[in-house]
């Protein structure tokens, strides 16, 4: 009997169950005042630090393939039609960004509180970056039109920030306080 | 709400658009988004209506439904139309004051909002008429024939099928950990952002540990019943492709003939 398999089970399985938790994490509002405070951010980050890279990016893009396929677990609904929202570059950039996190944090010595909070930020600034980039190319090649970048700026990074930063923080709590499932399920990558 | 989520977008109806293989449907999707951004003119655009409403009217699926996918997207579309009817150059039409609205900027705004709510409707006919289960299955065979990812599809769409068993379950349990911790005197609806975020912490904890106990009953309860991939593994309810799929990819092939020779007129 051939057992050739491309994923072990239990990763696979820990994959599935972190784009679940990454789907309710987006559903689950926290009510604050002016911005918009979703736990989406915290959990991508979290599946890159907690999985490791590979299985990090590839639960949270079955996280993305979930809310095109229509179910309702991206910020405002989902669907095929939201990959011309602007805002889905930010949906791509969380599948790298869980990937760099996962790798920032592949060392053990990285496994604290600060290297967590590091390998936080960088994730965030590489969502940041190619959330912008995507809203950019959306805005000239689909929509036919050019969007001032200071008001776009301020639109795509200041208004999230704050609520961003938090998830930053709160993650590499989590992550300390949780125990690590990365050496179960990491034996190839 | 709970139960809601996993279904989606999905209307059941008993169309023959519900019956088609979700293969065809996929990829029908994807042509008719191909097919849209080659359309130059009105008449291509005309094209892309009549296919639309052709299928509305098949699957009986009712028109506002179809067109809630375009009020997610309404504030885009004004901008667009905005920034293109006041910033086009060309030959004045209209003006007053500071704006001026060209010929030429009336007819980009024009396109370029018809093409976002035609590229709207018509992919969200595809999670209209297709349950996202029977959207796995179909995203598996289509991926058997991408090489390169063709190894993984299987394990790619058991995936997607766990994440969409355990979603209502997780969603379930994050509920009653909120409500235990508020019965234990958790306070989560007061205080500024980071009081709220330090609050969530008492909840999160317990929510991950019973997940990862999940994944792992999951786990055992799959390996003890010998599962190993997708290698040989066969299914209850293989797709097959009927007679109306070919019908329904000749109709596509003739849109997308159709669309291709308006580019011509």
């Amino acid at each position: 009997m051939k057992t050739s398999k491309s994923i072990n089970t239990k990763a696979m399985i820990y994959c599935a169950i972190f784009a679940a938790l990454i789907s309710v994490g987006a559903l689950t509002r926290i009510p604050v005042p002016m911005i918009p405070f979703t736990l989406q951010f915290l959990f991508t980050n979290l599946a890159g630090i907690m999985l490791g890279p590979v299985y990090g990016a590839i639960s949270v893009s079955i996280y993305v393939a979930l809310g095109l396929m229509g179910l309702p677990v991206f910020a405002s609904g989902g669907g095929l039609g939201y990959v011309f929202q602007p805002t889905f570059g930010y949906l791509l950039a969380f599948i790298l960004g869980a990937f760099v996190a996962g790798k920032m944090t592949q060392k053990e010595g990285f496994r604290n509180f600060k290297g967590y909070l590091l390998a936080s930020f960088t994730g965030l600034l590489i969502v940041y970056i190619l959330g912008f980039i995507y809203y950019n190319l959306l805005a000239v090649f689909v929509l036919n039109i050019n969007v001032d970048p200071g008001l776009l700026f301020l639109h795509a990074f200041l208004m999230p920030l704050p609520g961003d930063v938090v998830s930053c923080i709160l993650g590499s709590m989590l992550a300390v306080r949780i125990p690590s499932i990365r050496r179960q399920i990491s034996f190839n990558f | 709400m709970l139960k809601d989520v996993t279904i989606g977008q999905y209307y059941p109806t008993n169309s023959i658009i519900h019956r088609l293989d979700p293969r065809t449907k996929i990829h029908f999707t994807l042509l008719y988004i191909v097919a849209l951004f080659l359309v130059d003119n009105m008449i291509g655009y005309g094209v892309a209506f009549a296919t639309l409403i052709t299928i509305t009217l098949i699957s009986k699926i009712p028109v506002n439904y179809v067109l809630r996918g375009v009020k997610g997207l309404v504030f885009i579309i004004m901008i667009t139309v905005a920034i293109n009817l006041f910033m086009t150059p060309g030959t004045v039409r209209y003006q007053f004051w500071i704006f001026k609205i060209t010929e030429e900027g009336l007819k980009v705004a024009v396109f370029m909002a018809l093409r976002l709510i035609f590229l709207v409707t018509g992919t969200s006919l595809m999670t209209l008429t297709t349950s996202p289960i029977s959207l796995t299955d179909g995203i598996e065979y289509s991926l058997k024939g991408v090489p390169g990812v063709r190894k993984y599809a299987h394990e790619l769409a058991m995936m997607m099928t766990i994440a969409l068993r355990f979603i209502p379950t997780l969603m379930e349990e994050t509920d009653r950990i909120m409500k235990a911790q508020k019965a234990r005197g958790a306070d989560l609806d007061s205080g500024n952002l980071i009081q709220r975020a330090k609050s969530l912490i008492p909840i999160l904890v317990p929510l991950f540990v019973s997940a990862f106990r999940r994944a792992d009953e999951l786990a055992i309860a799959m390996e003890a019943r010998c599962y190993r991939g997708g290698e040989n593994r066969t299914r209850l309810h293989a797709l097959k492709f009927g007679r109306i799929d070919i019908y329904a990819y000749a109709t596509t092939f003739l849109m997308i003939g159709a669309v291709i020779l308006t580019r011509w007129i």
